[in-house]
């Protein structure tokens, strides 16, 4: 019987360190995650795709670290409305020349006083052709933005726009170079944001030292340069000299995911306060098992159809569009596909903001005897071609949508997909796909104008994001009086007559508004989440 | 010995290069516009795309380019990511991660999948032994995106909502806690293959004529296995775990996001996403090396194990 001694104490040892291992973890955790005084709330985030440039954070994750950071010269109230932040008065008689005084008190992280030309100095370089940064042409509207962007290969020998000056210490100008009346919505973006003097080096430039661990005037700063890619969190501390409304709380810490089906599973087990961004798989988990700390709230942006109207004749007709538009049964999709996910979309301008019209989209309601009788009379093409990218949640919906097509319409529909968005716009860039496409909007300031100007506008073919190539006179003449309008309400009247010229003529088909699914733990109340998706963490409080 | 060790990595260096070449080339030929693709679903400024093409020297043709590449890397620069981070900083970062992931990996599998094939060979035809084959199986047929996720929600999330905090649910906050779990799940199907090829490789030698005079000479029974019959059976079970070592580092990219572990499988996925092919060459010559260096050791390793195996 000796024979299996040597085995029972080989596997015996491998069991007894599989259980030492056990026994050694139990004793080192003791009350790790329980919810202390120094505890920091911790929120889900992606990896920020660079490092913390403001002019080149056009992303969302990126944008929410930044957003702790610093404090917009405008933010968003509860009724949608612009607000002054970090502005005192935002002042303008002809929406052309616009004059911007700060409040008082503000500082840098660094002790440094917030100054006019701060703003100036951080436009001048996002503007900059030489700095390649990717929110440039959010400055396009800035007279003298021209010079700084003489095009690939020239040399910029302007220095700074001319459009953009400071006045004295508290105060700076900015001249369009033509009227714009949600210019001042607009200055909440992440763009907009203003640079201390300690963010450049002595070439001019912005040092790597300094898009490591920025210094802001917000109320939180951060507490050790951001190493991307190697960092799992970014941990900030609330700056307790910043004059504003400030967080109850003194820690923040940004937590980064590459799952969030995992970071879920870390929310439900305590080890993670917010996750803004709940995947459709743990919607019905999150409600159950959460009850009223899952939140379901609009959301600004917009799903769509596309149609290459550019350079593909089939799909011309409008009345071939509307016959589509009315096969789709957006209902079903939203509560089924994206399980309540999705709203029904009824509108180019999404419900959330100023100017949404229920019903607005007549073709958008489904009726399928109608569509198919005129898709017949209009000559509809008998196949069609529908493409969306792989790497987001679109299959289903797709798939969705498609099949509404074959059934109501009586037509062969290929479905193609594409590895990621990014393909889809090589190949219309190419002319090479001639399908009907997915495509959405996610606004950068909640304005109506947002949803319009740089997705169907003229302008936008080439720099913008009309990818159906789509033109149409009527509509940019209505968007340049709604920008020239004295008031918000007449400017409004406006946009709401170009939105009338898009449901008229459906470059796109808008098919369903985005909701924002978030959830937070038992450890913190008061979560609200803003018009640019963000946490407002003046709000948030612990629970001891 | 040692002449023959050098031959063996000089030998490595043209593979290295070949490495360098054939991945460069097919990330360069991945379809779709890195720079374009940074914006994410809205479109950059031309301009701004343009001006970012040449400064990554997108516009130029292949072998510029590679040249660029290839020159930068007897400098001992990998490059930068489209983000501006040295993929040497990079690279360092996770391969930390990595590195921990796989050698928790490696030692769980040594030690559970050999315990357990040295015992099911030893009770052979017995209820234990059949107990073993079939749980191997089971263990073979579950995708490891199934036992991570399961796992993951059993041992992490119930547990701990339950009071008993074993097992980190996600990312490397905790040490070398954090490891265990996906350690296991990722040396999962690993554990069941080396279980069963110890079982076979040792029933097979303990039928040897070797062994029979072993145990007429009326050696003891524990000298006869541990000695004789183990260490002739370990040489195939060597040259599986040094081959698992480089899949174990390289092919981890489920078990990696799963529980949040920023390790090189997920960079390594991401960057073919986005064709930073600077990152892309760079983690995986860097794999190649591990490759070629796991199989010097694991060809030494016979020369220990078997006298008879000599290098010149």
């Amino acid at each position: 019987m000796r024979v299996t001694n040597g085995a029972r104490i080989i596997a015996g040892t491998a069991l007894l360190a599989l259980g030492l291992a056990a026994c050694g973890s139990e004793s080192s955790t003791g009350g790790g995650s329980a919810a202390g005084g120094d505890q920091p709330v911790r929120m889900e985030l992606g990896e920020p795709q660079k490092l913390f440039y403001p002019g080149d954070t056009t992303e969302s994750e990126g944008a929410e670290v930044l957003a702790a950071i610093f404090a917009p010269l405008v933010d968003y109230d509860e009724n949608k409305q612009v607000v002054n932040d970090v502005a005192e008065s935002i002042k303008t008689t002809d929406n052309k020349v616009w004059t911007i005084k700060i409040k008082p008190g503000y500082t840098w992280h660094n002790g440094e006083k917030l100054i006019a030309q701060n703003y100036v100095d951080a436009w001048n370089y996002a503007a900059d052709q030489d700095n390649a940064q990717g929110a440039n042409g959010f400055f396009s509207r800035v007279e003298g933005w021209a010079d700084l962007n003489p095009g690939e290969g020239k040399t910029v020998s302007a220095k700074g726009m001319k459009g953009l000056k400071a006045v004295d210490e508290t105060t700076f100008k900015v001249t369009l170079s033509k009227p714009f009346s949600q210019f001042k919505t607009m200055l909440g973006y992440t763009a907009f944001y203003p640079l201390p003097k300690a963010a450049f080096g002595p070439d001019g430039k912005i040092t790597d030292a300094y898009a490591k661990q920025p210094i802001g005037q917000g109320y939180f700063k951060l507490d050790k340069p951001y190493n991307k890619g190697t960092d799992q969190t970014i941990d900030l501390t609330r700056y307790d000299k910043f004059p504003g409304a400030k967080p109850k709380f003194d820690k923040l810490q940004f937590k980064l995911y590459t799952s969030p089906e995992t970071a879920f599973n870390d929310l439900v087990a305590g080890n993670l306060d917010v996750h803004d961004s709940l995947p459709p798989s743990a919607i019905s988990r999150a409600k159950t098992e959460l009850g009223e700390r899952y939140i379901d709230a609009a959301d600004a942006g917009v799903g769509y159809i596309g149609f290459p109207l550019q350079y593909n004749k089939i799909y011309s007709n409008v009345k071939v569009r509307e016959a589509i538009s009315m096969a789709i049964d957006r209902k079903t999709i939203a509560e089924t596909v994206f399980s309540g996910t999705r709203a029904p979309a009824d509108d180019f301008i999404n419900p959330l903001l100023d100017g949404y019209r229920q019903g607005a989209c007549a073709v958008c309601n489904y009726d399928p005897a109608k569509a198919k009788e005129q898709y017949a009379a209009a000559g509809g093409p008998k196949t069609l071609e529908l493409g969306y990218n792989t790497d987001g949640p679109h299959k289903e919906w797709i798939e969705a949508v498609a099949n509404n097509l074959r059934a109501n319409l009586g037509v062969q529909v290929t479905v193609k997909p594409f590895e990621k968005f990014a393909s889809i716009l090589d190949d219309l860039d190419k002319k090479s796909y001639t399908g009907m496409f997915r495509m959405g909007w996610a606004i950068d300031y909640p304005s109506a104008e947002n949803y319009l100007t740089p997705v169907f506008s003229t302008v936008a073919i080439k720099t913008g994001s009309n990818y159906a190539g789509w033109s149409n006179k009527q509509f940019d003449e209505l968007l340049a009086k709604g920008d020239a309008a004295p008031t918000q309400e007449e400017g409004l009247k406006y946009y709401q007559q170009a939105d009338d010229v898009l449901i008229k003529d459906l470059p796109y088909i808008p098919v369903y508004f985005y909701r924002t699914n978030a959830a937070f733990s038992q450890h913190i109340k008061g979560v609200k989440i803003n018009l640019l998706n963000q946490v407002d963490w003046t709000k948030v409080e612990k629970v001891a | 010995m040692g002449r023959y060790i050098i031959r063996r990595l000089i030998q490595a260096i043209p593979v290295l290069l070949g490495a360098t070449l054939l991945i460069y080339a097919i990330v360069f030929a991945l379809p779709g516009d890195p720079i374009a693709a940074l914006a994410g679903e809205k479109r950059m400024d031309p301009n701004i795309v343009a001006i970012l093409r040449d400064q990554y020297h997108l516009n130029d043709p292949f072998i510029v380019q590679y040249w660029y590449y290839l020159t930068g890397l007897f400098r001992g620069d990998f490059g930068k990511t489209f983000a501006g981070v040295p993929v040497t900083d990079l690279m360092a970062g996770k391969f930390q991660v990595t590195i921990n992931l796989a050698a928790t990996a490696l030692v769980l599998e040594a030690v559970i999948g050999i315990g357990l094939g040295l015992y099911a060979a030893l009770r052979r035809g017995r209820p234990a032994d059949s107990l073993i084959l079939a749980s191997t199986l089971v263990l073979i047929s579950i995708p490891t995106l199934v036992t991570g996720f399961v796992l993951q929600l059993l041992l992490g999330v119930k547990l701990k909502t339950a009071g008993v905090d074993l097992f980190p649910i996600a990312g490397v906050t905790e040490g070398w806690r954090s490891y265990l779990l996906p350690g296991f799940v990722l040396a999962g199907v690993s554990i069941a293959y080396l279980t069963r090829l110890t079982r076979t490789s040792l029933a097979e030698t303990l039928r040897a004529d070797y062994i029979r005079t072993a145990v007429a000479k009326g050696l003891p029974r524990r000298r006869v296995v541990g000695r004789h019959a183990l260490r002739n059976a370990l040489i195939p079970l060597v040259t599986f775990i040094g081959a698992d070592l480089g899949a174990l580092m390289g092919g981890a990219v489920i078990t990696e996001t799963i529980f949040n572990l920023p390790g090189i499988g997920q960079q390594l996925f991401s960057s073919v996403y986005l064709r930073e092919q600077s990152v892309v060459v760079g983690i995986v010559t860097v794999l190649v090396l591990v490759y070629i260096l796991a199989n010097l050791v694991v060809d030494l390793l016979y020369a220990v194990l078997d006298p008879r195996i000599r290098y010149e």
